[in-house]
């Protein structure tokens, strides 16, 4: 009992071992039963309190977390595929093809239905500013696109000016604001995940102090009582250690399938979704560039340095994403992107030799980089686009399997705690109160 | 592009205004509401208190005859190359700009450059098109990225520092444009107020010398945009443009007298010389034989009224 109570101020432990030397083997067996039970409730309590904990990270990061991520980086998703979209329409003309609009309509719709969606969960988090922002911004925008439209139709060039000003909007305000989204729901997912894989150390170090205190007081008692053996004791042993064996390996799991949900999930996907975005970017640029008739250079500067960050290559964010993905049920996918982006580049290059060539060109330079064949830059960027989607659809599925393991190993830990720290007090109880018994 | 390029060379290569004037009317690009009444009305208007600097509109004076393409001039290389490289906005309406409907460049300033091209290849067609802003204008022809520039550009004393004009293809006027209900009626009324303008436009200077608040924009239209959504009070800068303008929106109106003297010229490299004599030359030829006017007539409104004369530096 001496280590159990060594923790305890010198004076104190100094009267409490002169009690124990000078009072009766009944007064000493009251006082173990006191501490068996309180170092019980101790290990009770701390257990059940940070298996509670990692069970709320677990479900934050499967239902929460993760989901308004992903919400972030779909609404942002949408927002560049329709200003990218609605620029390769304009280019095509005043009867913009079909398939186009259909896109673009489909964009608008899945950033309303996100962004509302986003805004339910966010409550009164930071996120929820940003997230007004994009919410009174999306009508104005569409507004604009619309305007934009009928004046094409009219054949009038103000059309071209409110697209000119629909996409200023949309990049420099509604992008802007569904990138701080994205960056707070991903830092929020990060510490979620973070708590739901941490080692409960707390819980360990009171479970060695019980251990120990456990082990200690059968020592004591098999020496004072020559019995080797107190069932209660025993019991509650038992008991101890299998709370303690359910608790490692439930965590143990947890963590391991959380790391492998981040690892094989929510990192690949957030890799992918940066290239996707850089690749929607670059393509809107694409658009605009001709729009220009390359009056304004910044367009093909801005296309060539995200060409440059997109790679592959070194560093690059496509290969980066396909490493992510290693290993991933998207990994097939991510690395598909990387072999159709410079099939892209190529393409790229021949619309602008061709817009540079002489006036006999510049039509067939907008249809190669319209159009949606499987030599022309509208159709290959389609084919990187969609690798990249598919590649995050796969990882985020392996995310929501991997995650749904993980929180059901934590599924009645901890009423598995309290039931089995019951059981242990008990069996304390039991144990010390035979031995008592016999001092009556 | 070929029955367009047809229309195009028929009407430049017709010799017979006639021929083009009953053409003409049964085009489907005929503007619908002609801005007539504004551009021709307001030409007789008194300028106030301008025209006190020299304009410096005498240009180079080319050799007599038809334009000729002599060995080893810009021109040569030109029709060497296979087309001509002109920059132009593609946003102002009917006088240069990108239809949407056909993705064809079109316009006032447009005919003049297909009148080169025709004069160069025998073809109105070959002509290379590079969007250029107002800002672009001088550094682009500077450069050589392109042979000429033609794009509402005014011919002033500072702009000849750097480019060279061919003589006055259109003579302009700075007018203001507001929406139906606004109280401003002439310069006075836009003191303290937002005014849109295109950055490095004359048009921006003088507001400022004027007390208004000016706002920039990329282009002409984009002030269009700023207007029909209230962010500024006015637009004001040279009639035509305004013109076009009003064309595309019928709640738009052109008030005030006219403000100021814009001769508008194109602008080519200093370093070729021989090319703004040869621009000239068909200039001048496309006054005396009726193209310019058949030009006015169909982009800007008709009747056209006398082509801006040419001065030569002596």
């Amino acid at each position: 009992m001496t280590t159990g109570v060594a923790v305890a101020p010198v004076d104190s432990a100094r009267g409490l071992r002169g009690t124990l030397a000078a009072g009766t083997t009944h007064a000493k067996l009251r006082l173990l039963l006191l501490t068996l039970l309180a170092l019980t409730v101790l290990w009770g309590g701390i257990a059940t309190w940070s298996v509670a904990g990692h069970a709320s990270a677990a479900s934050n990061v499967r239902a929460v977390s993760e989901p308004l991520s992903l919400d972030a980086q779909r609404i942002y998703r949408s927002l560049s595929d329709a200003d990218a979209t609605e620029a390769t329409a304009f280019l095509s003309g005043g009867q913009e093809p079909l398939a186009l609009r259909r896109r673009y309509q489909a964009d608008i719709a899945q950033a309303a239905r996100q962004l509302e969606a986003a805004t339910a969960a966010a409550g009164q988090s930071a996120a929820g500013r940003q997230l007004a922002i994009l919410s009174a911004g999306l009508p104005v925008y569409t507004g604009s696109i619309e305007t934009a439209r009928a004046d094409n139709r009219y054949g009038y060039p103000l059309g071209a000016a409110y697209l000119r000003e629909a996409s200023g909007f949309m990049r420099g305000t509604l992008l802007p604001a569904a990138s701080a989204v994205y960056a707070q729901e991903n830092a929020q997912l990060a510490v979620a995940d973070q708590q739901a894989t941490a080692v409960p150390y707390s819980a360990l170090v009171v479970a060695v102090i019980v251990t120990i205190g456990l082990f200690l007081a059968q020592r004591w008692l098999a020496r004072r009582t020559h019995r080797v053996i107190n069932p209660g004791l025993l019991v509650a042993s038992v008991a101890g250690l299998a709370s303690l064996v359910w608790l490692i390996s439930a965590v143990t799991v947890a963590s391991v399938q959380f790391s492998s949900a981040r690892d094989h999930g929510s990192a690949p996907v957030e890799a992918l979704a940066k290239a996707d975005i850089a690749a929607l970017r670059a393509h809107a640029y694409e658009s605009l560039n001709l729009i220009d008739r390359g009056g304004d250079p910044s367009n093909q500067d801005n296309f060539a340095s995200l060409q440059k960050q997109l790679g592959p290559g070194p560093g690059t964010l496509l290969t980066e994403a396909a490493a992510s993905a290693a290993g991933s049920p998207g990994s097939a996918q991510a690395a598909a992107a990387t072999r159709a982006a410079p099939a892209w580049y190529a393409v790229h290059r021949t619309v602008l030799s061709l817009e540079n060539g002489g006036p006999r060109d510049y039509l067939p330079a907008v249809q190669l980089a319209v159009g949606p064949g499987p030599n022309q830059a509208g159709g290959l960027f389609s084919a990187l686009d969609q690798d990249l989607t598919g590649a995050m659809a796969a990882d985020q599925a392996s995310f929501r399997t991997a995650a749904r393991s993980g929180q059901d190993a934590l599924a009645g830990l901890e009423a598995g705690i309290v039931v089995l720290s019951l059981v242990m007090a008990a069996g304390c109880a039991w144990g010390i109160s035979r031995r008592l018994a016999e001092y009556r | 592009m070929s029955a367009r390029g047809r229309r195009v060379r028929s009407v430049i290569v017709a010799t017979a205004a006639s021929a083009a004037l009953l053409w003409w009317p049964a085009g489907p690009a005929q503007p619908a509401a002609a801005p007539a009444g504004h551009l021709t009305a307001s030409t007789s208007t008194a300028i106030q208190s301008q025209a006190v600097a020299p304009t410096c509109t005498a240009s180079l004076q080319p050799p007599p005859g038809p334009p000729t393409v002599t060995p080893g001039s810009w021109m040569a290389k030109i029709r060497a190359r296979g087309y001509l490289i002109a920059g132009v906005d593609l946003n102002d309406y009917r006088l240069e700009y990108l239809n949407p409907a056909d993705g064809h460049v079109e316009g006032f300033d447009i005919d003049m450059l297909h009148a080169i091209s025709l004069a160069i290849f025998g073809d109105p067609n070959k002509i290379h098109y590079v969007g250029t802003t107002n800002a672009q204008r001088e550094p682009f022809v500077e450069s050589g990225q392109v042979d000429i520039v033609a794009h509402t550009m005014t011919i002033t004393c500072d702009r000849w520092k750097s480019v060279d004009f061919s003589t006055v293809y259109l003579q302009a006027h700075q007018r203001i444009l507001v929406e139906d209900g606004s109280p401003i009626r002439g310069v006075k009324d836009l003191v303290h107020q937002k005014v849109c303008a295109t950055a490095s436009s004359t048009s921006l200077t003088y507001l400022v010398q004027q007390g208004a608040i000016p706002v920039k924009a990329y282009d002409w239209s984009d002030c269009l945009v700023k207007l029909q959504q209230g962010q500024v009070a006015a637009v004001s800068t040279d009639d035509v443009i305004l013109a076009g303008l009003k064309a595309q929106d019928p709640y738009a109106k052109i008030v005030g007298p006219n403000l100021t003297n814009e001769p508008y010229g194109l602008a080519i490299s200093q370093a070729h010389p021989e090319f703004v004599r040869y621009v000239n030359a068909v200039l001048a030829q496309m006054r005396a034989d009726g193209q310019w006017a058949a030009s006015y007539d169909h982009w800007l409104g008709g009747p056209a009224p006398a082509p801006p004369p040419a001065t030569y530096q002596s």
